[in-house]
């Protein structure tokens, strides 16, 4: 059998601030509890290097505000690299699945970045997607993130792409960052029902998340039959997390991660350096790679610590019956929404970056196109800490966008430059894998 | 007067060196069952008539552990492990003879679960019952905290003295748990074999007179003195490439990059120099397919030299792995490598006539065209050593890096020369060099290097210091735990550099190294902020400090 594929980039020398949770400890003891245990060395392990990812890597995804290098860090371009490195390796053929232990990480970033969203700047596992896209000409994509906080980056990501099944499962967004993630977020107009979000009370155990995982999680992916699975691997669910509130264990995650199967999977949150990390590191590693975690826990493991009640239990039942219906339905919903719709569908919203106190205001329209998902323009503004404003117009082409579609979204970023009032004019041209942005007042196009 | 005798799987070289020039050289036949007589005959060869107080220092470097442990020959040795939880046991093939105790400690050295002595009783009683005299101790993190082996140790040695222990904390401080078992295991199991020689060499040479220093040569291309290498046998493994490579250097340490090549018999043994340093194998020795914590030499060995015989293979021709012989230009009966590279390229050496009739008469038996059969050899052979060192500087440049600087610093390996050692180096290496676009270096003692490199040689030491100072310990390597030597408070990562760079000088003179423990490096230095809270709750060190391989100070070159 081919072996697993680990990449493990800990950015020993990178962190937010010396306190900050995504600070150089965070895996730490991760690095001496696999060094020690010498998975590494084993036949069914293959490490690999960490990689670089380009500037073009990111603008294939990110509409990054003014430019790549402002939302960057040499780390961001290690850790986002080393995903596609691992996403290489599984795609070549040379490992059955893989696995990137890196930070800083990504899943709070969002399709526009003007700064850090929940301790993450770029988006690793959806720069990933939109390069499995590009280079391995893969469609469907299947994200599960077992992140304990909500993962709304990549959520906002993909909620107009029907290509892409993104499932959640977390705390409630009612107790804990970011406050999103409830049943009702279900996908745009023209994708619904590829959106999952399954909020979970505080103190869920093993017992709950796995009956999620057997009863939803999997029959979701049976059904929408994806070509790849990713985990977006958060170890926050941990008993011990400092940050949030649930009762998930080492052995939990080892389970899920065996029974999930993913073909990918990418480190992200996780906040208990000392009790937590270690230990699912290793169940996540041995659960990839199929090898008997039985013997791992934690120090202070008690089984007899966490009962699921009953009463939680009839909880997730009943959201996950509901979720189950809505997927099942989403076809008609789609059809429904593209004869109700005008020619485009359009929103506002306000964004709040935490990390830097940035507020963005975000007016979105979709194209209601009768072949694909249709193409999106994000008009964004936002103050960024250097006092400045920043405006941006944002056009996005998806990988699998129809002709007309992308006939009219070439068009109108021509046509927008005279007349624009933002600063800045992007053009994100996936199926061209061009990434354009014009600065109004210089007059100046960089291509990437 | 400087004497290095390499012992290698097929001869024994050895070299007097003075005053930049090899005075005498020699070779033979080694004797795989009888090492010390190996040694002793190339010794004896090499003295003839000279006086032995003129010896200033003889430095061996021996196939003996290697051999012991590839035969089966090691003492029967039984091995305890404290796994604590993780990996599953099967992970852990190392010896039939295991047994599994509870006990755990965990990365920062606190201690999860305490020994159970009644299952310790139970092991100990069965291994007794076996007759095994031998018990090699490891448990999962002891290198922060020993506590759990040196109980197990003191119960055993209590009990039943006559069993020896080995523990894994006193062979190697780095993290990784199967290749510390590993190599107190195989320490335990070579520790009387290699001591008997030990004795036994000494001996020999006080009967002869000679009363110098007697150094043996380790793995990572540095010395031990022969007492200190007593308690630690596997430091002797595959000296004999390390022999080669820093032969290569005392030829030439011009600070570029380069590939040495030291062609043997059977085997061809490839090291690489980058900017003049040897590289290392990143993941220790690999002793019978098991990883361990001994620092060597990055080498790939091709079951490929100057003596590998022509085979009829169905493809047509091909060289074989296994030596008949030697080639037919020195008598032997089948064209060899060697044979080969003499007729296609006319190169003279020894009865050239015989290699053009051996080889004449095989191509004609398998109708083959003489010229064009000597052209595929030379073709594979040079495709053989390529694809090696091509994959060679794949492994370097896909090293995994944890640090953010290392991941943006990353080079290409980029080949200035290679560097050809051995007898069959000059005949066989030219058609590579020109393949690869680089100059060969050669010189005229290239085919004694081994031994003229494990004559000046000098003395290697690497020293580890782990410190938190939230648990107020502090680990050394090698050595074992020495804990509790930091003060509290203010440690920085200057005060654990300058605590190195204490034992280096400290454990250095122990073994008689002194003269050289000022010459070190850092090679390591780490520290973290441990946070709890909002607030620091102590630092992590790392520090790693040595003495890097290089040559004694008598040494000026070679002329």
């Amino acid at each position: 059998m081919k072996p697993t594929g680990i990449l493990f980039f800990p950015a020993f020398d990178w962190a937010i601030s010396p306190s900050h949770p995504e600070r150089e400890e965070r895996l730490l003891y991760t690095r001496d509890q696999i060094f020690e245990e010498g998975i590494m060395d084993l036949p069914q392990i293959r490490e690999y290097e960490p990689g670089i990812a380009s500037h073009t890597d990111i603008a294939r995804l990110h509409f990054c505000i003014p430019d790549v290098d402002s939302q960057i860090t040499e780390a961001h371009l290690i850790s986002a690299g080393s995903a596609l490195r691992i996403a290489d390796a599984v795609m070549m053929g040379e490992v059955r699945n893989g696995f990137a232990i890196v930070r800083p990480p990504g899943h709070h970033s969002m399709t526009v970045s003007h700064g850090n969203r929940g301790f993450c700047n770029i988006n690793n596992e959806a720069i990933m997607v939109e390069y499995l896209r590009h280079k391995y000409n893969i469609k469907r994509i299947a994200i599960v993130d077992t992140d304990v906080h909500h993962g709304d980056g990549s959520q906002e990501i993909f909620w107009d792409d029907p290509d892409v099944l993104f499932i959640s499962f977390h705390q409630d967004g009612r107790t804990l960052y970011p406050g999103s993630g409830f049943l009702d977020e279900l996908g745009g107009p023209l994708a619904y029902g590829t959106t999952i979000n399954l909020p979970l009370r505080p103190r869920t155990t093993d017992t709950g998340i796995l009956w999620a995982l057997d009863e939803l999680i999997m029959p979701l992916l049976a059904e929408f039959k994806p070509e790849i699975v990713i985990n977006s691997a958060g170890q926050d669910n941990h008993y011990t997390d400092p940050l949030a509130d649930m009762a998930f264990t080492a052995q939990g995650y080892a389970q899920l991660n065996s029974r999930l199967a993913p073909d990918i999977a990418v480190l992200e949150g996780g906040y208990s350096v000392e009790t937590a990390l270690p230990y699912i590191n290793m169940g996540l590693i041995m659960a990839m790679a199929g090898m008997d975690y039985s013997a791992l826990r934690e120090p202070d493991f008690d089984p007899a610590r966490f009962k699921e009640s009953s009463a939680n239990l009839d909880y997730i039942k009943q959201m996950v019956e509901r979720q189950l219906t809505v997927f099942r339905n989403r076809e008609e919903i789609i059809a429904a929404n593209r004869k109700k719709g005008g020619e485009f569908f359009s929103t506002q919203r306000s964004i709040f970056y935490d990390t830097e106190y940035i507020s963005e205001d975000q007016r979105t329209k979709l194209r209601n196109c009768p072949h694909c998902g249709g193409y999106r323009i994000i008009d964004s503004s936002a103050q960024h800490h250097d006092g400045k404003y920043y405006t941006a117009y944002c056009i996005s082409l998806p990988s699998w966008a129809c002709t007309d579609c992308q006939n009219e979204a070439r068009a109108l970023y021509k046509d927008i430059l005279p007349k624009t009032p933002n600063l800045q004019v992007f053009l994100q041209d996936r199926p061209a894998n061009i990434f354009r942005c014009y600065d109004v007042k210089s007059e100046r196009e960089t291509v990437l | 007067m400087l004497i290095g005798i390499d012992v290698g799987g097929t001869y024994t070289d050895g070299v007097i060196f003075e005053q930049g020039d090899i005075k005498a050289s020699t070779k033979a036949p080694t004797d795989s069952g009888d090492i010390r007589g190996s040694v002793l005959q190339v010794l004896d060869d090499l003295l003839g008539s000279r006086k032995p107080e003129t010896i200033q220092r003889i430095v061996l470097s021996t196939t003996l552990v290697t051999n012991t442990l590839a035969t089966g020959r090691g003492e029967p040795t039984a091995l305890i492990l404290l796994p604590g939880y993780g990996l599953p046991h099967d992970a852990y093939k190392i010896s039939e003879h295991t047994w599994y105790l509870k006990g755990a400690v965990d990365f920062r050295g606190r201690q999860i679960d305490p020994l159970d002595k009644s299952e310790l009783a139970a092991a100990v009683v069965a291994i007794a019952g076996l007759g095994v005299k031998r018990i090699a101790v490891a448990a999962k993190f002891a290198n922060r905290n020993n506590s759990l082996e040196l109980q197990i140790r003191d119960y055993i040695n209590e009990r039943c003295p006559e069993i020896k222990v080995s523990i894994s904390s006193e062979v190697s401080g780095k993290l990784n748990f199967p290749r510390r078992a590993v190599t107190a295991y195989f320490t335990a199991m070579t520790l009387t074999e290699w001591n008997h020689f030990a004795d036994e060499i000494e001996a020999a040479l006080r009967q002869r007179g000679i009363v110098c220093p007697v150094d043996i040569l380790k793995a990572d291309g540095g010395t031990l003195s022969l007492e200190s290498s007593r308690t630690m046998p596997c430091e002797t493994v595959f000296s004999g490439p390390a022999a080669s490579t820093m032969g290569a250097l005392a030829l030439n340490d011009e600070k570029i990059n380069s590939v040495v090549i030291d062609v043997g018999g059977t085997t061809s043994d490839i090291s690489l120099i980058i900017d003049g340093h040897p590289l290392y194998a990143a993941k220790g020795a690999r002793i019978e397919d098991h990883f361990t914590h001994v620092n060597a030499f990055a080498v790939r060995s091709l079951a490929l030299g100057g003596d590998s015989p022509l085979l009829i293979a169905e493809g047509g021709i091909d060289v074989g792995r296994t030596r008949q012989g030697p080639a037919a230009c020195f008598g032997g009966e089948a064209p060899t490598v060697t044979d080969v590279f003499n007729v296609y390229y006319k190169l003279n050496i020894a009865d050239a006539g015989r290699s053009q009739a051996q080889l004449a008469k095989l191509a004609k038996e398998n109708r083959l065209g003489l010229s064009e059969m000597c052209q595929t050899i030379v073709e594979m052979v040079t495709e053989r050593l390529m694809t090696a060192i091509r994959e060679m500087f794949a492994q370097w440049e896909t090293e995994p890096a944890y640090k953010v600087w290392e991941v943006i610093h990353r080079r290409r390996f980029e080949l200035h020369r290679i560097m050809g050692i051995g007898a069959a180096a000059e005949a066989i290496l030219p058609p590579l060099a020109q393949r690869m676009a680089v100059p060969l270096f050669s010189h005229q003692y290239s085919a004694v290097a081994n031994a003229l490199g494990a004559s000046v040689v000098r003395p290697t030491l690497s020293v580890q210091v782990h410190v938190d100072t939230a648990a107020d310990i502090c680990t050394v390597d090698p050595g074992g735990i020495r804990a509790g030597m930091m003060p509290g408070g203010k440690v920085q990562l200057e005060d654990v550099k300058a605590l190195a760079c204490k034992y280096l000088v400290m454990i250095g003179g122990e073994r008689g190294m002194g003269e050289y423990t000022s010459e070190y490096q850092f090679f390591m230095e780490e520290q973290f902020n441990t946070i709890r809270g909002y607030s620091g709750s102590g630092k992590l060190f790392d520090v790693g400090v040595q003495v890097l391989p290089g040559f004694i100070h008598e040494f000026k070159g070679v002329r």
